[in-house]
């Protein structure tokens, strides 16, 4: 009986679950390296930078490498800035742009509903070490990529893995930086198992 | 002037040319237009900035624009009907264009290949700097830093041809930072379920019938698709300048039609329950008619065309000049030779009904010279309409009833009911004064916010309607509060090179934060000038050969695959620059023609025929500074004949200014009554006595409105000018009880005096003042219940007149009862007898005959 308690929660990880876990970080930030391979390009495209999240719903991503940009989102908007110039969205405006920037930034919020607006959300393994795989629904999405696959331990995302419709496919490995991960996601995780 | 009746022949020619005249003036009003918008109450001789708004809200862009709504079914039901349903729109060839959010149908339209065809020209990144190595190299990363992202997908197939993403610019540009929001590929509302298109009436905003003829085709062409099962639930909304010009013409003349029905059926059973004759009561309508007539009849003839609020004001008239009709038919009664009745009329009555004329002529004459063509018309109906009523009635009534209306009816009764008010009436002055004392204090407290109406009031549109175009423009980001900037120009070019000059200076606010974007022609037709360069700048092949190998080496992309590229960039030098001939037929036309135009020549520019608009888009990122108009006007300072528009700003500026002439108007309409009474009277007592219950009136009728919280308008004046117009007639008939007829030498002052008056003349004259008083009593009547019928009506502009002019007449009525007769007595040194003496000169009329 006793082992079988233990194991239960261990062994089939439930999104609820999950999302529950995820939706108790209210922050943090990482460093990103990010690998592209693209067809017909000799070599990978590489980049780094840094990721920064803070709850309610402000993600930015910040390449530091080959050359400097970002990516800021705060709730419905999304700006960009690149070569010097800032132009900004609205994200609802752009529904592809949206659901890709959901994939992430929903993952981190813990916000199940959000992801599944956009994508048919399946989750395996267990809370040390799961992998969440999200199909986009919509055919327009469907056209520009296959698939997302988020993997993490416990609260943390560790590999956000892009697949596109035409074969190219990027990976970006998440290393959460210690200050980040100390105000954020250590308290969270014994409190809260039942 | 000799008592015998108007001969046969005579009142047969009268009869003849008034029926010639009506024929006349129904031929050209026949031959009229009709209009409804609102560029009839713009003013006629503009600054600069209110011409610029006042060509868009004519011909602008903004006229054209149709919003359309679809409603109902769920989402992808609503994606799939927009779709059908701009296909629908596009090939009814009735729109400039047509847009539901739809990028595939912008690429079917062949724009995406013209586009990319002349992205050399058109791409703002193209200079020298960009096609040296650095310039290269740096283009050629940002296009690879979005390779192997899902934006990847769109970029890829253009990878060898346009590495330096020069297409990717020029699109971009196309999704505006406050772009609407989109779902199933379509524009949707972000606050309910629909689905939103935007589209672009070929007709001119003023071609109503145009523009009604293309709604008429929308609708069904949008029932056409709801014939199809999944489309049956849906619902189509539609608003825009476009609907509410038509609406409102179609309201105002359904509105104007049912109000001149009921009115006239109203009118006609009060009139019945008096005369007790119908023929009495058919002959009441014949100045109304002509009045009508000769109204539209003038403003037709001095203006080109009859406003539809104009028209609706027609329908108030029947208010005052029935009265004319009814102090005739009653005070002609009671002749001793029969025929001769219109004799003692002409002699007792005319006079005062001629003096109440030209007072109410006096206040609409300052109406006629506003700088505001709508209020111009408003004066030029109403004076010339009273004047036609009143000469009719003079003229063209002794030859229809030479003695008046012969039933009785339920005078008798409204008689005595009137001498029992007038005896208590005068007890009431106190705190009547007292009253007028308590609004004139609220009327000064409230000075400043008591003038609340915008221009918006003048129009008929109804809220509901105004709340549904309100949330259109924002589900379509097309807010009417915007700022545009226009730059004039000799010519195409010179506007459009003032345009770039513009944008420049917008770029750096943009670059700061201070301003989210603006549109301008020259995105999508740069001036020749700025092409020319652009194409300067283009290397050769060989020279472009070497700076792209070195500019790649070490990268992941191979020179080699660049070839399609080099080839590109050597086709574009041989491609001559566009301009807008060029361009004429192509998809982006529309796009440009909306904002680059040929328009009436600018003085202030030196004749400039061409015109450039950039519209901003206003907002700031966190942490900057909101900008302020005075610092955009600083900024765009240097570029020459730049005006800069706040739409919201300068429509409130308008109305203010019209708001402002109106009230001088109206002063100095006021003044021109009382000088004219002065004038008649010559006794300050008199003129005073008339003065006072007129003021009281307006007075009391405004704390009325205040206390209703009525946000008060341009039209509530008109109706203030009203009530002293209508108000006055009542003022001058209680003065002429006092002094009965001008003719009657030495009148004396008792109230007494009246009936030795009356057995001079030879007629009674308590039984004609009894008359006077039941024709008083029974014109306030038909008055007040026309202006309230008017009062509920759905056009404010009407409603405002309605709401002021029923309770500002009725008062007028009263006071001038409270007050005149009374004030008159003390003058005449008749004291405290006057009411005792009202009284007993209001015996029961005489029996008719």
């Amino acid at each position: 009986m006793l082992g079988l308690a233990t194991a239960v929660p261990a062994a089939a990880l439930e999104l609820a679950e999950l999302m529950s876990q995820l939706s108790q970080v209210r922050g943090g930030e990482a460093r990103f390296t990010e690998q592209r391979q693209v067809k017909g390009l000799d070599a990978p495209l590489v980049s780094s930078g840094t990721l920064s999240f803070a709850a309610p719903d402000r993600f930015t991503r910040k390449t530091l490498l080959p050359r400097a940009e970002s990516m800021a989102v705060e709730g419905k908007i999304v700006t960009l800035n690149r070569n010097g110039r800032s132009r900004s969205l609205v994200l609802d405006a752009a529904p592809e742009m949206e659901a890709i920037v959901e994939s992430v930034r929903g993952t981190l919020t813990g916000n199940a509903q959000s992801l599944q607006q956009h994508f048919k959300v399946s989750v395996s393994g267990t809370l040390e070490q799961w992998t969440l795989e999200l199909l986009p629904i919509e055919p327009r999405l469907q056209v520009m990529l296959s698939s997302v696959r988020i993997a993490g331990r416990r609260t943390e995302l560790r590999t956000v893995e892009m697949r596109m419709a035409d074969g190219d496919r990027s990976l970006m490995q998440i290393e959460p930086l210690p200050a980040g991960t100390a105000t954020a996601a250590s308290p969270a995780v014994p409190d809260k198992r039942p | 002037m000799s008592d015998t009746p108007l001969s046969p022949a005579r009142r047969a020619t009268v009869l003849l040319l008034w029926l010639v005249l009506m024929l006349l003036g129904g031929w050209v009003i026949a031959r009229g237009s009709f209009s409804a918008d609102l560029s009839a109450f713009l003013p006629a001789s503009p600054d600069p900035r209110q011409r610029v708004l006042i060509e868009q809200i004519q011909s602008g862009v903004a006229a054209r624009t149709l919003m359309l709504g679809i409603t109902g079914g769920d989402d992808m039901q609503r994606a799939e009907a927009s779709n059908q349903l701009a296909t629908a729109l596009r090939a009814s060839g009735l729109f400039e264009q047509v847009h539901n959010g739809n990028t595939a149908t912008w690429q079917d339209s062949g724009a995406g290949e013209w586009l990319f065809a002349h992205r050399y020209h058109l791409s703002p990144a193209v200079d020298a700097r960009h096609f040296t190595v650095e310039g290269l190299r740096e283009a050629i990363d940002d296009t690879l830093s979005l390779l192997g992202t899902p934006a990847g997908a769109s970029i890829k197939p253009l990878l060898e041809s346009d590495p330096t993403g020069e297409t990717r610019r020029i699109v971009e540009a196309m999704l505006p930072p406050d772009a609407p929001r989109s779902q199933h590929g379509v524009w949707v509302s972000r606050q309910v379920p629909r689905a939103v298109l935007l589209a672009q009436t070929r007709a001119a905003g003023g071609d109503l019938d145009g523009q009604a003829a293309l709604l008429a085709s929308v609708r069904a062409a949008f029932a056409k698709l709801t014939t199809q099962p999944a489309f049956g639930a849906l619902q189509l909304q539609l608003s825009g300048s476009p609907v509410f010009a038509v609406d409102s013409r179609a309201q105002i003349e359904r509105e104007v039609k049912q109000l001149a029905i009921v009115g006239t059926v109203l009118m006609g059973g009060v009139l019945l329950l008096a005369f007790a004759s119908l023929p009495a009561v058919v002959v009441a309508f014949v100045p109304v008619a002509s009045g009508v007539v000769g109204g539209i009849v003038a403003v037709s003839l001095g203006f080109g065309t009859v406003h539809g609020i104009t028209l609706g004001f027609g329908s108030t008239l029947i208010g005052e000049a029935v009265d004319y009709a009814i102090y005739y038919l009653i005070q002609a009664r009671g002749a001793t030779v029969p025929g001769t009745g219109w004799l003692h009329w002409r002699r007792l009555s005319w006079p005062t009904v001629r003096l109440g004329l030209l007072t109410s002529v006096c206040g609409f004459a300052a109406l006629v010279f506003s700088g505001f063509p709508g209020l111009a018309q408003l004066g030029v109906f109403s004076l010339s309409g009273l004047l036609a009523a009143a000469l009719v009635t003079r003229w063209v009534l002794p030859a229809l009833m030479p003695d008046g209306a012969a039933g009785l009816g339920l005078r008798r009764r409204l008689g005595e009911g009137a001498a029992g008010a007038l005896r208590w009436l005068p007890r009431a002055r106190l705190p009547l004064l007292g009253l007028g004392a308590l609004s004139l204090g609220l009327l000064l407290w409230q000075q400043g916010a008591l003038w609340r109406g915008d221009l918006a009031s003048l129009s008929p549109i109804s809220r509901s309607a105004l709340a549904l175009d309100a949330d259109l423009r924002a589900d379509l980001s097309a807010s009417d509060a915007r700022t545009l900037v226009v730059v004039p120009g000799l010519d195409a070019q010179a506007a459009l090179r003032a345009a770039e000059l513009a944008g420049a200076r917008l770029d750096a606010l943009v670059a700061q934060g201070r301003l989210v974007g603006y549109d301008s022609p020259a995105r999508w037709l740069p001036s020749l000038a700025t092409q020319q360069a652009r194409l300067a700048s283009l290397p050769d092949a060989t020279v472009l050969g070497q700076r792209l190998k070195e500019a790649v080496a070490g990268g992941p992309l191979k020179a080699e695959r660049l070839q399609p590229f080099v080839d590109a960039v050597q086709q574009a030098r041989q491609r001559p620059p566009v301009d807008r001939a060029a361009l004429q037929g192509s998809p982006l036309a529309p796009l440009v023609d909306a904002l680059l135009f040929e328009a009436p020549a600018d003085p202030v520019a030196g004749g400039a025929r061409w015109r450039a608009m950039l519209s901003l888009q206003p907002g700031h990122t966190p942490g900057q500074p909101p900008l302020e108009a005075l610092q955009l006007r600083a900024a765009l300072a240097d570029v020459p004949g730049l005006q800069v528009v706040d739409i919201k700003q300068e429509l409130d500026g308008l109305y203010q200014r019209y708001l402002r002439e109106a009230v001088w108007q109206a002063l100095l309409g006021a003044l021109a009554v009382v000088v004219l009474l002065a004038l008649a009277m010559r006794s300050t007592r008199r003129l005073g006595a008339v003065c006072l219950p007129l003021a009281l009136a307006v007075l009391l009728t405004l704390g009325g409105l205040m206390l209703a919280q009525v946000a008060l308008g341009i039209l509530h004046l008109v109706g203030l000018l009203l009530v002293v117009a209508v108000g006055s007639n009542y003022a001058l008939f209680f003065d002429q009880f006092r002094t009965s007829h001008p003719e009657a030498p030495a009148l004396p002052p008792s109230p007494e005096g009246l009936e030795s008056a009356g057995s001079a003349t030879g007629i009674h004259a308590g039984a004609a003042n009894a008359d006077t008083l039941a024709s008083l009593v029974l014109a306030n009547l038909t008055t007040v219940l026309s202006f309230g019928l008017i009062g509920l009506s759905h056009i404010p502009a009407l409603s405002a007149i309605g709401q002021v002019v029923a309770p500002g007449a009725l008062l007028a009525l009263l006071l001038s009862a409270a007050f005149v007769p009374a004030r008159a007595g003390i003058g005449n040194g008749a004291g405290a007898g006057a009411s005792r003496g009202m009284g007993k000169s209001t015996e029961p009329p005489e029996p008719p005959r």
